[in-house]
């Protein structure tokens, strides 16, 4: 167990390593962007996973955290300046309004079916991005409004994309194994016996509510951290950050991905931001390009009903079906044996 | 030797990942009341819930006169005349009296008016509070709604629960006379712990432990055995 | 006063349109336990072809009829489609019942097109009433009256019919009404199907007294109608009114005297009923919440 594990984190760590010298190949402006649209979506879907993977929690209200991160840097740093330390506060503002509003949403609904979850999320996203609508002075609406980032010493400045995708890869790397720690932590396997059958985790002794609460904090201030990375790769923020379809962004890389593997998620943020990017290209071929959610949606529905594990849900079972069958042969070759 | 009304073969139930009832073997003869017996958590609701298609079985077979019904449609189940008077009642609490009468009526013809009429005298309260929601019946009254409901349609076959389940014993009387009354008109599948209303009920019986048939035989075998009531039915 | 006596019925108004969405949501919930994310869809398509027939027929009843039979078909659609093959699995209800929401909504704007279509009230509701000092918008008042009177109808039926019993008795005890010799699969689909035309209903109403519609007006009512569920209880139909009038005064009124707080005032009614009774105002027996 011990060993494949240290193997799994070598090639994670080998495929973070050649991502880390992609830039240094291919110095283009939209490649960088597109890459680093991916991985703050992918931190982003993680802490999706998080919840619905590891807690069986459906949210519809992720955004919500996406947008308090996006807001709070940006707020901080087009009122102070744009220094580190502006930024620094933006974060800190970020973790702690995300934090008090997970806190809030899973102390009140948690403990009842993961319906309420769903809808109580629904409801408080939609009267963020309507505050938010309608509160222009700060959030400049759905125009929203450009800031500074702090300056780059001597020759990075000239480089400044190249940075800003090696810190988002940083970040996503760190919050990856971050997680993964915490998945495969005692904690996380009360998390998963939570999602597997509530009332035997709790007739096992463990009050599951702080947990479920926990991760609920834990998920959305992972999101509004990424929130900030959006904001901050963009140097813009509108309304927009609110939107349900960013929650649902987020539904789609998970599932497509694979609940509750921490990997899908990323990979499901780098097939939806690809396909997005080159459907877009393809919308003069046919409507139907234009209309690309459609596609999503149905996607999305089949990958529901026929593929509910995802692609690296489905490889992972797949893997784990042939173990078992290679074990049990072993079994019966030595009880033929015997 | 005649078909039996109901036969239930090397049943398996799953209930989620647990295994519930394995290899049940079951056969109830047309006209007798056929007991199930066993102590708590044996599997008995379950079995009812199997025949019913409510807890369909994985594996084995269910058949109703012949018909294997192992994975037809509960309600399927029900219009072949079954009638099933589960552990908790089933009535529906919001409902009167009546009301819950007359959604179990499958249809309004004449014979089954009459057989509303008999129920009626059977159980006089049900008369009395015809205009009560069933929420706020007594336990002895929900229980006798309950036998009344099933047996309103024709019915070939009624699966009773616990019937004296949390009742008094003067109330245990009454629905023991109430279910003599039944068993002249159809068969009855009686699941029951209470063993004096068993034992004054009962031509045959089958005993479940822990999801298993162990034992079965008439009810004369196994008033003599002291053996298995004190092993199976902690009596004796 | 007079301002006060408008404002009402604008609230009421606005009320008994979320109640149409939410009716349909709560007896959907009521008996089968499926939360339909895609409900709030059925109103915005039930908008566009009302308007839509309306226009092609020019008649504003044809246009109801035609959102009625939109909704129907719709209805049977998604729940054939999408909810039959994930039953018993609340999650991937959720899940999928939310990806057919964005499929429907961007389905409008592939029929009818992307931008805002205008909605003509028809002449007859044109204009007001005067009554003393008090106006009275002739089409409110005959939202208000539609309202009334479907939930009169559904009311008795669901009370007094077979069919009602059945679906009450189904949302009381699932196992039991289907041990007693009721295809409650079909029920379902039936009630999914009228649920499903009432939201339709509701968008065609609602398209007139708004002026214009949009695709994305499906999730913002679907939203209503999912706090209007919790508030007012899941699988009651009372509730929901009583819960759907309530948010619908409550937004009105704080729209017209503090409009930034006339989304938030719902959901602190919510979060007021989730704290204190989450089982909502009025809850049947036998919906269990946990
Ligand atoms: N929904 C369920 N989930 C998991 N296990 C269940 C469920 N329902 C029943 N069981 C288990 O199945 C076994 C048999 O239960 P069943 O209700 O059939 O027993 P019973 O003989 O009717 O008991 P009693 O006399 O207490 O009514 C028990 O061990 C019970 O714990
Ligand atoms: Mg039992």
């Amino acid at each position: 167990m011990m060993k494949r594990l240290q193997t799994s984190t070598w090639v994670y760590l080998l495929i973070a390593f050649v991502l880390m010298l992609l830039p240094f190949v291919k110095d283009d402006r939209w490649f960088l962007f597109l890459m680093i649209q991916i991985f703050v979506f992918a931190i982003f879907a993680m802490s999706y996973d998080l919840l619905l993977g590891y807690t069986g929690i459906v949210s519809f209200g992720h955004a919500m955290f996406f947008g308090i991160g996006a807001y709070s840097v940006a707020v901080t740093m087009s009122r102070l300046d744009s220094t580190f330390s502006s930024f620094l506060l933006g974060v800190v503002v970020a973790v702690i309004i995300s934090g008090i509003v997970a806190f809030l949403a899973g102390v009140l609904t948690l403990k009842l079916k993961s319906h309420y979850y769903a809808m109580l999320t629904l409801a408080l996203a939609g009267m963020f991005l309507y505050i938010a609508e309608r509160w222009r002075s700060v959030t400049g609406g759905n125009d929203g409004f450009t800031f500074r980032i702090p300056e780059l010493p001597g020759v990075l400045q000239d480089h400044r994309n190249v940075v800003i995708y090696l810190f988002t890869l940083l970040s996503m790397v760190l919050l990856f194994f971050g997680m993964k720690r915490l998945t495969e932590s005692p904690l996380g396997r009360v998390l998963v016996g939570i999602r597997e059958n509530d009332q035997r985790v709790e007739s096992l002794g463990f009050r599951i509510m702080p947990y479920k609460v926990l991760i609920s904090v834990v998920s959305g201030v992972i999101a509004a951290l990424a929130g900030v990375l959006y904001a901050v790769s963009l140097r813009f923020v509108n309304t927009q950050v609110f939107d349900i379809e960013v929650t649902l962004d987020a539904l789609l890389m998970t599932i497509i991905g694979g609940v509750g593997t921490l990997v899908g998620p990323i990979l499901g943020s780098a097939i939806m931001n690809l396909s997005h990017h080159f459907l877009s290209d393809l919308a003069s071929v046919h409507w139907i390009f234009q209309r690309w959610v459609i596609l999503f949606g149905i996607i999305f529905i089949l990958v529901v009903i026929f593929f509910p594990n995802g692609i690296v849900g489905t490889i992972q079972k797949k893997m784990h079906e042939r173990k078992m069958k290679q074990r049990v042969k072993q079994v019966e070759k030595q009880s033929a044996k015997n | 030797m005649t078909q039996p009304l109901l036969r239930v073969e090397k049943a398996n139930t799953y209930i989620e990942q647990f295994h519930i009832l394995q290899n049940i073997n079951f056969e109830v003869q047309k006209g007798e009341l056929t007991l199930l017996l066993g102590r708590n958590g044996a599997g008995k609701t379950t079995t009812l819930r199997t025949i019913m298609g409510l807890n369909p079985a994985t594996s084995g077979h269910v058949f109703i006169k012949g018909e294997d019904i192992t994975s037809t449609p509960t309600y399927k189940i029900a219009k072949k005349g079954i009638g099933y008077v589960p552990e908790d009642q089933g009535i529906f609490y919001e409902l009167t009296v009546g009301e819950n009468m007359r959604v179990a009526m499958m249809h309004e013809d004449d014979a089954t008016k009459e057989r509303l009429e008999w129920s009626l005298e059977l159980f006089p309260d049900l008369k009395k509070f015809w205009k009560k929601p069933g929420g706020q019946l007594s336990g002895g009254q929900k229980q006798m709604l309950s036998i009344a409901r099933a047996f309103v349609n024709e019915t070939d076959l009624l699966l009773i629960d616990e019937p004296s389940k949390g009742l008094a014993p003067v109330v245990v009387e009454k629905v023991i006379e109430a279910v003599e009354k039944i068993k002249d008109h159809t068969t009855v599948v009686l699941v029951e712990q209470n063993f004096y209303m068993a034992n004054r009920l009962g031509d045959r019986f089958y005993i479940l432990d822990d999801g298993l048939s162990v034992h079965d035989g008439y009810m004369k075998e196994l008033n003599e055995n002291e053996e298995l009531k004190r092993k199976y039915l902690g009596i004796g | 006063m007079e301002l006060f006596i408008n404002l009402a019925i604008n609230g009421i108004a606005m009320g008994m349109l979320i109640f149409l969405i939410a009716s349909g949501l709560t007896l959907i919930f009521g008996l089968m336990s499926v939360l339909n994310f895609a409900h709030g869809g059925l109103f915005a398509w039930g908008a566009y072809s009302g308007v839509f027939f309306y226009v092609l027929l020019d008649n504003f009843w044809l246009g109801l009829l035609g959102a009625i039979v939109t909704g129907l078909l719709l209805g049977w659609l998604t729940e054939l489609l999408i909810v039959r093959p994930v039953y018993g699995n609340h999650i991937r209800q959720i899940l999928i019942t939310l990806g057919f929401m964005l499929v429907l909504t961007e389905m409008l704007k592939v029929v009818f097109g992307p931008n805002i279509i205008n909605a003509p009230t028809p002449e007859m509701f044109q204009g007001s009433w005067m009554i003393g000092d008090i106006t009275i918008i002739k089409y409110r008042a005959f939202i208000i009256a539609v309202g009334l009177i479907l939930f009169i109808v559904m009311y008795s039926v669901l009370k007094y019919s077979k069919i009602g019993l059945i679906v009450r008795a189904g949302v009381m005890n699932k196992d039991m009404i289907q041990a007693l010799g009721v295809n409650i699969k079909l029920v379902f689909v039936l009630v999914f199907m009228v649920g499903s035309a009432l939201a339709a209903l509701g968008g065609a109403l609602f398209a007139p007294s708004s002026g214009a519609i949009y695709a994305e007006m499906g999730l913002e009512f679907g939203i209503f109608a999912f706090i209007v569920v919790i508030i007012g209880g899941m699988g009651s139909i009372p509730g929901s009114l009583l819960a759907a009038l309530l948010v619908g005064l409550a937004n009105t009124f704080t729209a017209y005297y503090m409009p930034i707080l006339s989304m938030v005032v719902t959901m602190i009614i919510m979060l007021i009923v989730l704290i204190f009774r989450p089982q909502g105002l009025f809850n049947i027996s036998g919906v269990s919440n946990k």
